[in-house]
């Protein structure tokens, strides 16, 4: 096969392996800016801790939205060869082997990945250099000689090049299942995904989820008594939320299943609830991001509105202070969200991808709805039920989970200074707020170009054999 | 050559869809292929019609124009006392929804749908229920077909001549005006063929539902009333009930003669 790559179809993957690229190299160069900065301010000579721990902080952030952005990836690719299937049977039928044909689709992710990574630097980089720019002529920061030449900003390339690659390759393993005897079928119509046991993947995500909310309800109870309950907590909400994501096959489809009965039972609601499930896997993986970030988010939220709650209840008589203190809080928040909030940005494109391919893949089916007597306004709610179940799925787990976790760490960390009582969880208004307009954008975004597309369907689509 | 004889005469011979004056083509100037030229028919109440062709015949487009799946270059089709020709698209998704059924070759049924909620898709999709009357021709349609024990299992489950049954039942659950079915046994095995051929010839001559059905299969065509033979976009014969041998005669000679 000579490797014609078409760009066609991978053009969201090249936009989250840039995103995952351009967030990379940024958040390097601006700790490598501050570590300047700081540099400049404290003649005293270098210390070399800071740098240390914000690289740290950048690794854990940008290692989040690579590892979203592979989940995506390797979604989209599956996606994509299922979508080729006949295609690759047609090669298989002329003597290619299974192991070519996944191996093109792999170099594919390497394109991917290469092209992503010089869009994602050159982008992240600019947007760099310009914020520092606009910042030293309004005065904010101090006109120093920058460099911008940071070696390490090279790491998140080169995380990006190999987790697109991987995730290429998870994503092509359908390849290898593909028979040169579907290259001769008549129209067979594609069977909803065979359901494959996971018994290991979901024994172990129990464990986890199980260990993890022990330590996290060991963590709480610490807490009352002693402050480094937090450690404790922290640790059990890491690995309880690992098993969360681990064992997202067997979550995601019942919540899915779950806010697909709230659509009601009008024939167009159920269609659009069945085809938010006929492909499990694929559903659970355009979700598993977004439940990744608003449950990060939603945490960060709910763990600091309740540290306000309780620090206002502290400091009382000092409305200045706190005023101060809220102020911080509030930037701190700001920062740390949008920090997080970027997988889900990246998790959202990867949703959007999904629904588009989805439909394109099922043209014949909408044509044969629309033959049936499916009018264009029907289809259209249909798909807009889609996304809206999948998105208000993936953000119900996510503000479930955040809370709980939110809650439980300030409560370890603030049980000594409540006296050992229980604290209510702070859940703020601007963070729902937040995550429902985010929702009903994302809703909207999925399901408008998919709709179109979608709504073009000819019913005579239906009637051809191939 | 012997003309076979005339389509028995019918207490209905009302139409329930006329073709008038029809031309489909595509393109412009020199590259301008006429897929229909000119072609006028009628469709009779109760009638178990065949369209037959070679292929590139134009018997397909023919179908999709009669069905208002497609439009006309020229010319109109009324489909009982509606001008198809002149309706916008939700007028004619109704149309479909309500008057017409349709049977494919393949891909017939919703993959996402059991059994049952595919042969009530059509009510489902009007927002409604199907009524006591109607309930109880679709339960009467299910024993005929075979489907009892198969209502809640989904396509993929059930083999090509089960899935084209439960296309079938859905396609008269409505009591159409007309049924179209497009090589309805292009994907079967001679006999699933022909239990669905004799299903569909006991529609129309036991309840009175017309259908059209294109086909090249002359064994097919022999299961209906009437056969139109189509040649190069333009009707040129049409017989009555007739053997498949003569069906096949009338076919070849048409390609001889082409």
């Amino acid at each position: 096969m000579t490797g014609g790559v078409s760009l066609r179809d991978h053009r969201a993957s090249i936009l989250v392996s840039a995103l995952g690229a351009a967030f990379g190299v940024a958040l390097l160069l601006v700790s490598h800016l501050i570590d300047q900065l700081v540099r400049a301010a404290t003649p005293v000579g270098p210390d070399g801790t800071l740098s240390t721990m914000l690289g740290a902080v950048a690794a854990v952030f940008v290692g989040l939205s690579l590892f979203v952005g592979a989940v995506v990836t390797a979604n989209t690719f599956s996606t994509i060869v299922a979508g080729r299937t006949s295609t690759i049977a047609l090669m298989r039928l002329l003597g290619s082997s299974a192991r070519d044909q996944r191996r093109a689709v792999v170099r594919e992710g390497l394109v991917v990945g290469l092209l992503g990574a010089l869009v994602g630097a050159v982008l992240g980089s600019a947007l760099v250099v310009v914020a520092v720019r606009v910042l030293v002529a309004r005065g904010s920061l101090p006109d120093l000689e920058y460099s911008y030449l940071a070696p390490v900003a090279l790491l998140p390339l080169v995380a990006v090049v190999l987790t697109t690659v991987v995730a290429a390759r998870v994503g092509s393993r359908r390849v290898l299942v593909v028979t040169p005897l579907q290259a001769t079928g008549a129209a067979v119509e594609t069977p909803v995904e065979a359901r494959r046991p996971r018994v290991l993947r979901t024994v172990v995500a129990v464990l986890l989820v199980l260990a993890g909310s022990a330590l996290l309800a060991l963590g709480v109870v610490t807490g009352l008594t002693d402050a480094t309950g937090v450690v404790v907590a922290f640790l059990g909400g890491i690995v309880s939320f690992t098993g969360v994501v681990v064992g997202a096959h067997a979550v995601m489809p019942r919540v899915l299943r779950l806010v697909g009965r709230l659509l009601g039972r009008g024939q167009v609601a159920q269609l659009a609830a069945e085809n938010a499930l006929r492909q499990p896997e694929r559903s659970t993986r355009a979700t598993i991001g977004i439940v990744i970030g608003v449950t990060l988010v939603t945490t960060l939220s709910v763990a600091l509105e309740t540290l306000r709650g309780v620090i206002r209840g502290l400091v009382d008589q000092d409305p200045e202070y706190f005023a101060q203190l809220d102020a911080a809080f509030t930037a701190v928040l700001l920062v740390m969200a949008c920090l997080v909030g970027f997988s889900a940005v990246i998790a959202a494109v990867g949703m959007v991808s999904d629904m588009s391919l989805s439909v394109l893949q099922r043209r014949r089916e909408l044509g044969l709805l629309r033959a049936l007597g499916s009018t264009r306004s029907q289809v259209r709610r249909m798909i807009l039920a889609e996304a809206a179940q999948m998105t208000v799925a993936a953000v119900l787990v996510g503000l479930v989970l955040g809370v709980v976790y939110g809650w439980a760490g300030a409560q370890a960390f603030l049980g000594t200074a409540a006296q050992g009582r229980l604290i209510a969880p702070g859940i703020s208004v601007p963070l729902l707020v937040v995550l429902a307009g985010g929702s009903a954008l994302l809703a909207g975004v999925a399901a408008v170009v998919p709709s179109r597309r979608a709504t073009q369907v000819a019913p005579v689509v239906a009637l051809s054999t191939r | 050559m012997t003309t076979p004889a005339p389509a028995p005469d019918r207490a209905a011979t009302a139409v329930v869809a006329r073709v008038e004056h029809v031309t489909k083509s595509y393109g412009e100037g020199d590259g301008r292929v006429d897929a229909l030229r000119d072609v006028s028919l009628d469709l009779r109440a109760g009638e178990f019609t065949a369209v037959m062709g070679p292929s590139g015949s134009g018997k397909s487009t023919l179908m999709h124009i009669t069905a208002g799946l497609d439009s006309a270059t020229s010319g109109r089709v009324v489909l009982g006392d509606t001008d198809v020709s002149a309706l916008g698209d939700d007028e004619l998704t109704l149309l479909r929804r309500r008057r017409i059924g349709f049977v494919f070759q393949a891909f017939n049924l919703v993959p996402t749908l059991d059994v049952s909620g595919n042969i009530e898709l059509p009510f489902r999709l009007d927002g409604r229920r199907a009524s006591a009357d109607e309930r109880a021709w679709i339960d009467r349609l299910v024993g005929i077909l075979g489907l009892g024990g198969r209502l809640a299992h989904r396509p993929h489950q059930l083999s090509g001549g089960q899935q084209q049954r439960v296309a079938i039942a859905r396609a008269l659950a409505t009591r159409p005006d007309l049924v179209f079915a497009d090589e309805p046994t292009g994907n079967l095995d001679s006999r699933t063929g022909r239990d669905v051929l004799e299903v569909l010839r006991a529609a129309s001559g036991e309840h009175g539902q017309s259908i059209a059905m294109v086909t090249h299969d002359p064994v097919a065509a022999s299961y209906a009333d009437r056969v139109v033979f189509l040649a190069d976009g333009r009707v040129v014969r049409e017989v009555g009930r007739s053997s498949a041998a003569d069906v096949s005669a009338a076919m070849l000679a048409l390609e001889t003669v082409a």
